[in-house]
């Protein structure tokens, strides 16, 4: 059957979506996420309550908890590759679709559009929450500063999961892939930011927090948000393209 | 024997358990080098604060190794094969070897025992070599009983992690929770500004048994976290004894 390349390459997308909506461990991880996530923003908030707040602080409070949720959109990255390879799904895969780079692309393509939404979902639940609980003590809230805030905070965690996703492809193992990532993010990244702070601020997960911060961090700002997603995009077209190279040249 | 021994062969068979190795050995030495490295002018001028924690911090944020050993123990067992071999579980053919379940368990828990002690020997004897290379004469005295405390601690800490990883039968969940508890943004230590409870929970009360400015006293420390694994695992071995086995 001969098909156009632009009816293949939607073909190949939702092939790519569909296995990736129809995983239970992806709407498990996604709902967990989404309800610790609600539970950390209550704890910071009920803790922060006393005191005048700004927009500021109710955007500090209200993604606080991005530390704690970038984990689960890790996990959600890694189990979208990991998961062709439990039970040999990537050879199914692999005899639908022969064109491996194209393969690769579509899913971390669907990965995107299934993760923005989620993470806007997240994030925006998160500051609602805390707007809801402070609107007494807010001065006045700033719309435009919110949404632009909610908005590259879901980018930065859709940049994360592509990421995840990639290093994923690459170990194609799930407890490897999850120790290198979780062992970057929460062990190697703090320790750096302490005792290499200027070399740090290039790295995927600091580059990538720019996305988010400008509006309301008092830290001193080393780039701008452009360039901060700039710097956290190029790290994740690089391990895509490292990916999508193994991922050719090896045996599926 | 014959099981614990089998359980040792698996264990040691494992890819992931090198990776476990690795990072047990090295990653406390390098945290405490560098935390070293950053307190040496204090530590020399004599007016450090923290000199009765230096090298134990790379010990006590450097678990992440037998969190994985721990981890990787259970998760293994539970892993579905490829379909060209059949697509079972480890599990399944372990039970049919060694029929009891308790003595399963009992074997799979003394195997991660030993070489959970053998990897906390080898961490410290790492993480006491950088900090005595960096801070030369400097550098504090180790004392037997901390170390001791340290190689309980560790010990302790894979147990926890077999333990919940049975319950859950899959590996993310307990790697998540307990490799990001063991960071700088550990929930537990959060918890711990909020609440007196939380000192009780068992990694801030077993890091008592070698950190100095503990809440409890080493004694206690240890015997609350032990406490915590005890329960973990009747509880664990109840359910195990209950489930079905592909379930």
């Amino acid at each position: 059957m001969s098909v156009s390349s632009s009816r293949k390459t939607t073909r190949i997308l939702s092939a790519e979506l569909d296995k990736l909506i129809t995983m239970p461990l992806i709407w498990r991880t996604f709902v967990a996420t989404f309800i610790i996530n609600l539970v950390l923003t209550a704890a910071f908030t009920s803790a922060s309550l006393q005191g005048a707040a700004d927009t500021k602080s109710v955007l500090n409070i209200g993604l606080a908890s991005m530390i704690y949720l970038q984990a689960g959109f890790i996990i959600l990255g890694i189990l979208a590759t990991c998961s062709e390879y439990t039970g040999g799904q990537v050879q199914t895969t692999l005899t639908t679709i022969p064109w491996r780079g194209l393969q690769l692309i579509s899913k971390h393509l669907a990965l995107a559009v299934f993760t923005f939404p989620a993470a806007l979902v997240i994030t925006a639940s998160g500051v609602l929450y805390t707007v809801l609980m402070m609107q007494d003590t807010v001065a006045g809230i700033g719309i435009n500063t919110m949404i632009q805030t909610v908005v590259g905070a879901a980018g930065y965690l859709t940049v994360t999961t592509l990421l995840s996703a990639a290093v994923g492809a690459l170990l194609r193992r799930t407890t490897p892939a999850l120790v290198v990532l979780l062992g970057y993010y929460f062990i190697v990244s703090p320790l750096m930011s302490d005792f290499l702070p200027r070399v740090h601020n290039y790295f995927p997960d600091a580059a990538g927090a720019y996305m988010y911060m400008e509006t309301f961090s008092n830290e001193v700002k080393v780039l701008t948000p452009m360039q901060g997603t700039g710097i956290a995009v190029g790290w994740t077209l690089i391990f895509m393209a490292i990916a999508i190279v193994f991922y050719r040249k090896r045996d599926a | 024997m014959r099981a614990f021994n089998a359980e040792l062969s698996k264990l040691f068979s494992l890819p992931g358990i090198w990776l476990a190795f690795l990072i047990g050995a090295f990653v406390p030495a390098v945290i405490a080098a560098l935390d070293s490295t950053a307190q040496k002018e204090e530590i020399i001028a004599g007016v450090s604060t923290r000199l009765s924690e230096v090298g134990y911090i790379g010990l006590a944020l450097g678990v992440q190794g037998i969190i994985i050993l721990g981890v990787l123990a259970v998760s293994s067992e539970y892993l579905t094969e490829s379909s060209e071999s059949g697509g079972g579980n480890q599990i399944t053919t372990s039970l049919t070897v060694v029929s009891s379940r308790f003595h399963f368990l009992l074997a799979k828990a003394s195997a991660v025992t030993v070489i959970g002690i053998l990897l906390s020997i080898v961490a410290i004897l790492t993480t006491v070599s950088a900090t005595n290379l960096i801070l030369g004469e400097y550098a504090p005295a180790f004392e037997a009983p901390k170390l001791i405390g340290v190689v309980c601690y560790w010990t302790f800490t894979a147990l926890l992690a077999f333990g919940i990883t049975i319950l859950t039968k899959n590996g993310i969940i307990p790697l998540t929770v307990l490799i990001i508890n063991s960071s700088v943004v550990a929930v537990s230590y959060l918890l711990s500004k909020v609440t007196k409870l939380a000192f009780y929970l068992p990694d801030i009360a077993g890091s008592n048994m070698f950190m100095s400015d503990g809440f409890h006293t080493p004694f206690t420390g240890g015997l609350i976290m032990f406490a915590w694994v005890a329960v973990l695992f009747i509880i664990a071995v109840i359910v195990f004894h209950r489930r079905d086995v592909a379930s």
